[in-house]
């Protein structure tokens, strides 16, 4: 079993790095941690870095997730591997660039890059937005699947993920109390499907449609309310159609004996209860 | 004094138009129908909204109702009001009968709106069933335009309402616990400028929004956050040359008779003017007397 203890960043190519570094800042709120000639990353909490975009192709996009003993990374690889899946391990020169001590790489079922990482650098210094998006962090991430039956078996049998609900065969994923930090939306491609900051308040959350709506930032979902983990929620698209949403109130699940997952509509009741509709391929039949 | 905002009573063009929005879109529960008028309820008072069918500035203007306890209060109204150079008119029995009140006493205050003071209106014994879950708990306050703030301040504080706040030179009046039920609105002509009422809490706020979308009527203003009341607020067009807004949470005002009331609890606070003093989510803003941005007093 893969102990993952936290999503730790994700990592995104661009072929226009200025314009991504435009948007994460003056748009999302983010604060530049540190640059080098082609990479930017990007700080939204304590952690050194929970975001970076790197030059590089569009479609090459990895999160990765904490584990809490170098032995897991051995043991995660050599159950990956019996499993079939290729891995990766980090050079000094990888590690040193995600500022953590050691990583393994590799792809789940669908062909989505992951990494597992280990002593993931925290920064000594808060995080100090560009703009008060009121950001307390990076969260969570929704994965693509095409087969939804079969990732879900990956990530709660051979990692740790519990479902916490389901809408339709869109399983939210818990790695510890919060909600969901991993979502996997059926759809016909690998890839991030969005990434996804919390915010102070439901108040932040719609100052900020209002703030991107103002400076034309595609609104694709929302303001909403998820009837899944309660969370108030803003869905808006970012550089290379990729989704970003800013969420406040997950619930968190705390008896894990006794709580039992729900399954709602994959409609647009199953993802508000305030009655917004998405306008995001993965959420729409 | 006054303890209680009761009604408002609006002048329209086309009363079925009027009674199908004040059903399908604020929700509200029919109560009585004629010909020439149409009532309906919000919370436990018999009726918080009445249509009155003819043009708007006719024999029927709108007014707006408070209530007050006994028909000594309304002596002690008019005496006070006269004090003003104000004059008032005592209902006559039908014209409680209509506003099913046992007194009532009407006058225009400086601006030209009418306003009406009732004694015994009737509350109604069944409970509020709305035509559509719009989740609305009660009428919470009225807006009316004033020509003079400071002129027409001087009624309401005759009749025992103070200031809570100022958004520029908009005066927020306060009588009860909410911390406000009249607002003041600096305005080049009379009239009432919103009727505001209160839904349960901000998930059915937002949940109008999205009716309202369905619906077709554009918002003119929110969803926001008023900075002074801290409501949530939703403001759209409606019949009788009037807008209407949900609003949800806010503030309540520390009632003068609260020992404990810190005392800078009771000392209005001055917010910016326009749109950035009447709302602190940025909400674009369509509605002209909010976007006037008059000068602060000095």
């Amino acid at each position: 079993m893969i102990k993952l203890q936290d999503v730790s960043y994700a990592r995104l190519g661009t072929q226009d790095l200025d314009g991504a570094t435009v948007f994460a800042t003056d748009f999302l709120g983010l604060e530049i941690s540190h640059r080098t000639k082609t990479a930017v990353y990007f700080k939204s909490d304590s952690r050194e870095h929970t975001l970076c975009y790197f030059d590089g192709a569009i479609a090459d996009q990895t999160v990765a997730f904490e584990v809490a003993q170098r032995a897991d990374l051995d043991l995660a690889a050599t159950e990956l591997e019996r499993l079939g899946h290729r891995v990766e391990t980090g050079t000094a020169a990888d590690c040193d660039l995600r500022q953590v001590k050691s990583y393994i790489g590799f792809r789940d079922p669908t062909g989505n890059h992951i990494e597992l990482v280990w002593r993931p650098a925290i920064s000594g210094k808060r995080y100090h937005g560009v703009r008060d998006a009121g950001i307390t962090g990076f969260s969570h991430v929704g994965l693509c699947t095409t087969d939804a039956v079969r990732d879900e078996a990956f990530w709660t049998q051979v990692c740790n993920a519990r479902v916490s609900d389901r809408i339709g065969d869109a399983a939210l994923l818990r790695i510890d109390e919060v909600h969901h930090t991993i979502a996997l939306f059926p759809t016909n491609r690998a890839g991030i499907q969005h990434i996804n900051h919390q915010v102070e308040s439901g108040d932040d959350v719609m100052r900020s449609f209002n703030f991107l709506t103002e400076r034309q930032v595609p609104m694709v979902f929302g303001p909403g309310r998820h009837p899944t983990s309660s969370a108030r929620f803003l869905y808006f698209e970012g550089p290379d159609n990729m989704v970003f949403e800013y969420s406040s109130g997950v619930r968190d699940i705390a008896d894990e004996l006794l709580y039992r997952e729900r399954q709602f509509p994959f409609e647009p009741k199953g993802f508000c209860e305030w009655g917004a509709k998405p306008e995001i391929k993965e959420f729409r039949n | 004094m006054i303890e209680q905002l009761r009604y408002v009573r609006l002048s329209v063009d086309n009363l079925g138009q009027a009674a199908d929005f004040a059903q399908r879109v604020l929700g509200l529960e029919p109560i009585d129908r004629t010909d020439n008028m149409a009532t309906f309820r919000s919370d436990f008072r018999d009726h918080t909204l009445a249509f009155v069918a003819g043009a708007p500035g006719s024999q029927a203007p709108q007014c707006t109702g408070f209530e007050v306890r006994y028909s000594t209060d309304l002596n002690d109204a008019a005496e006070r009001l006269s004090k003003l150079g104000i004059t008032t008119q005592r209902g006559t029995a039908d014209q409680c009968a209509l506003r099913k009140v046992k007194d009532m006493l009407g006058f225009t205050d400086f601006t030209g709106n009418h306003i009406e003071l009732v004694v015994r209106p009737l509350n109604s014994g069944w409970r509020y069933f709305p035509s559509r879950d719009a989740g609305i708990v009660g009428l919470s306050d009225v807006m009316l335009r004033s020509r003079d703030v400071e002129k027409d301040l001087t009624i309401w504080t005759a009749l025992g309402a103070a200031v809570a706040d100022w958004a520029g030179d908009a005066a927020y009046l306060r009588f009860d616990t909410a911390h406000h039920r009249i607002v003041l609105y600096p305005a080049d002509r009379p009239g009432i400028l919103a009727v505001e009422y209160a839904v349960e809490s901000v998930n059915l706020l937002m949940r109008n929004f999205y009716v309202l979308q369905n619906l077709q009527v554009p918002v003119l203003h929110g969803p926001g956050r008023r900075p002074a009341s801290e409501q949530l607020f939703l403001t759209f067009a409606g019949p009788g040359d009037v807008y209407y807004s949900f609003v949800a949470e806010g503030l309540s005002a520390p009632g003068p008779q609260d020992p404990n009331a810190p005392v800078d609890k009771n000392r209005p606070r001055q917010f910016p003017s326009g749109p950035e003093g009447l709302c602190g989510w940025g909400s674009d803003c369509k509605i002209a007397e909010f976007n006037a941005t008059a000068t602060i007093r000095n």
